[in-house]
């Protein structure tokens, strides 16, 4: 029974940081914007985060500092996106690099080492746990604001037909702005938890890719926010499964491809009907 | 040229800034990238080397954007490419004339293999090019690091990569005691057909109609899946073959790091050079440049190297924006 417990812990520590980047994506895409710069928003909130609780000695200053980082990594690929006209998908490889060369870079800067920092004052196991039901909440949030707010109807609308809003007196540009820097706060808010909540620095890497299995959560899920949180808890699951199949020889590398093959397998449309909103990544422009 | 200068020239002035901020001395640190990259024979080499393994995803980047294609999966590509190469490479003892071209080819054909997945699922689901190479980056990774360091372990690896290749095996090298090999030339060649094909063919004239107007070439009778699909198969051959001629010429052998990321830079690299294979040739010496320099930089001027991933990140940005500035300065918005 204990391994049960253990196991289910273990799957909603691993989820916590895909459900935070999952609904950043959720909402990116429903808006109109196909944000493949997740990972670098993880990175940039898990460093911010570590290098504020490291200059101020508080954590709590750590997590809102990377969750604005994030949202303002979120909101250069909007403005990159909606006032500058760049494409988004090679905004956002852009925007990987320079997060992760950031990162790296200032790593170097600030704790003048290479590789990691030193350990910081962390959020605690009590703060991991919030974060782990935050995640839930947000998603809760997320489903009632898409789905029975104006705001939640000028997305999605943005999202599907950016013309009908642009007619209803709405910029969907701004409609996408906003978007991108709400999914930058929530995935910088993942990358928090990666380093102040799982642990206690940051490490180069730490993200781990986490940024594209979200993208692939989002897919499986199909574009809402329940969807893709049960995406990434069942995501979750297969990484603590590896746990426990490490001395079974079934390869570790299997169980970390699984979520990008399920995501290529939903492309296909082979679990039904997985449509992508129909202007995400498409510009808006007049 | 002059905005591609002032871009240049503001992101010469934000790695200054950076390397301030590290508490370096600029001058110190741009002397100490170009002596690393340029200084000598054996440095210019070095730099050349970069430029090859940079071009080779470049051109196959450059390729599928010109049908309308995102490829953002050549670093994918590219390792499958070396990981076909270095499998039997590793185990093929031949004499040269018949085990480059065979290696070459096996890199090329893993590639196109690789991108043809996401080929595949754009030209018969319409599922996103863009999603199938992100996620076939990562899937490559891991089958490649399960593969040798796994079931297909050589004797003799030790790290996860295979064996040496034999000697035979090895791109003959241009300059005695460099890594420079054959793998420049024929990158160089690659780029000259692939203008050629571009400008002359009928084949490049359908690419980039699709790319840039799919009605108007649906309607002139242009099959668009399956333009689709042949472009992504070929831009993935292209990057495999890169990853071929590091395993060849390079490491001669298959490492799972042998990449530093070349297919995504290669992004950058494709867009400085306006997707024209010409241009990009210029491009990818540029980056080389960067991607040689940067270590001489972190030891003599103790610049960390991550300020060069930093600065292609931006150059990817400020580029990509560059298209709009210029037409909005030519073009008055009529409101």
């Amino acid at each position: 029974m204990s391994g049960l417990q253990d196991f289910v812990m273990l799957t909603l520590v691993k989820a916590a940081p895909l459900i935070f980047a999952a609904l950043a994506g959720v909402i990116c895409e429903r808006a109109g914007i196909l944000n493949i710069a997740l990972e670098g928003q993880l990175t940039v909130g898990a460093f911010t985060a570590v290098a504020v609780s490291f200059a101020t000695g508080s954590p709590l200053l750590g997590l809102l500092a990377g969750v604005l980082a994030g949202a303002l990594v979120g909101m250069l690929l909007g403005v990159a996106a909606t006032r500058f006209g760049v494409d988004q998908i090679v905004a956002g490889t852009g925007i990987n690099l320079l997060a992760v060369g950031g990162a790296a870079f200032g790593l170097t800067v600030v704790f003048g080492q290479p590789g990691a920092s030193s350990e910081v004052p962390a959020l605690g196991s009590t703060g991991e746990n919030v974060l782990i039901a935050f995640a839930f909440v947000a998603a809760l949030l997320l489903h009632v604001a898409l789905y029975k707010t104006p705001w939640g109807l000028r997305t999605r609308a943005s999202g599907e037909n950016p013309r009908a809003v642009r007619s209803a007196g709405v910029d969907p540009r701004t409609v996408r702005l906003i978007a991108t820097a709400l999914g930058g706060a929530l995935a910088g808010l993942g990358g928090v938890y990666l380093s102040l909540g799982e642990l206690d620095l940051y490490s180069d890497g730490m993200t781990a890719g986490r940024g594209f299995i979200a993208l692939a959560a989002v897919i499986f899920g199909r574009w809402t926010p329940f969807g893709a949180t049960g995406a990434a808890l069942g995501f979750g699951a297969l990484a603590a499964l590896q746990f426990v199949l490490q001395r079974t020889g079934v390869p570790s590398e299997l169980m970390q491809a699984l979520p990008y093959l399920a995501a290529l397998a939903a492309l296909t449309g082979i679990a039904g009907r997985a449509r992508a909103p129909q202007s995400d990544g498409v510009p808006y422009t007049e | 040229m002059i905005r591609a200068l002032g871009i240049a020239g503001a992101l010469v002035a934000i790695a200054a800034g950076a390397m301030l901020l590290a508490g370096a001395n600029p001058i110190m640190g741009f002397y100490a990238l170009f002596e690393g990259a340029l200084g000598g024979k054996s440095q210019i080499a070095e730099t050349l080397v970069q430029t090859t393994s940079l071009l080779f995803p470049s051109l196959a980047v450059a390729f599928a954007f010109r049908a309308g294609l995102f490829n953002i999966g050549a670093e994918g590509q590219l390792i499958i490419g070396g990981l076909l190469a270095g499998l039997i490479g590793a185990r093929l003892d031949a004499p040269g004339f018949i085990a480059i071209p065979i290696l070459l080819i096996a890199g090329a054909a893993g590639g196109a293999l690789w991108s043809s997945i996401a080929g595949l699922l754009r030209a018969r689901f319409g599922g996103s090019e863009v999603i199938a190479t992100l996620m076939l980056n990562i899937v490559a990774a891991l089958l490649a690091n399960y593969l040798v360091v796994g079931p297909l372990h050589s004797p003799g690896a030790a790290g996860p990569e295979t064996a040496e290749l034999p000697h035979g095996s090895w791109l003959p090298t241009l300059l005695p005691g460099t890594r420079l090999s054959l793998a420049l030339p024929i990158a160089l060649v690659l780029a000259l057909v692939l203008r050629y094909l571009f400008d002359r063919t009928v084949f490049g004239y359908e690419l980039r109609a699709a790319g840039s107007a799919p009605e108007a070439a649906r309607r002139a009778g242009i099959n668009l899946a399956k333009t689709a699909f042949i472009a992504m198969a070929l831009s993935g051959a292209m990057a495999g073959l890169g990853g071929a001629t590091i395993v060849t010429g390079v490491l001669h052998r298959f490492n799972v790091s042998l990449s530093p990321g070349y297919g995504f830079i290669a992004i950058a690299v494709a867009l400085v050079g306006d997707l024209d294979p010409l241009k990009i040739i210029i491009a990818s010496f540029a980056f080389g440049i960067l991607q040689s320099g940067a270590l001489t930089m972190q030891a003599l001027a103790q610049v960390p190297k991550d300020v060069v991933s930093f600065v292609e990140g931006l150059a990817i940005l400020a580029l990509a924006a560059r298209r709009f500035v210029a037409e909005r300065l030519r073009v008055q918005p009529a409101e």
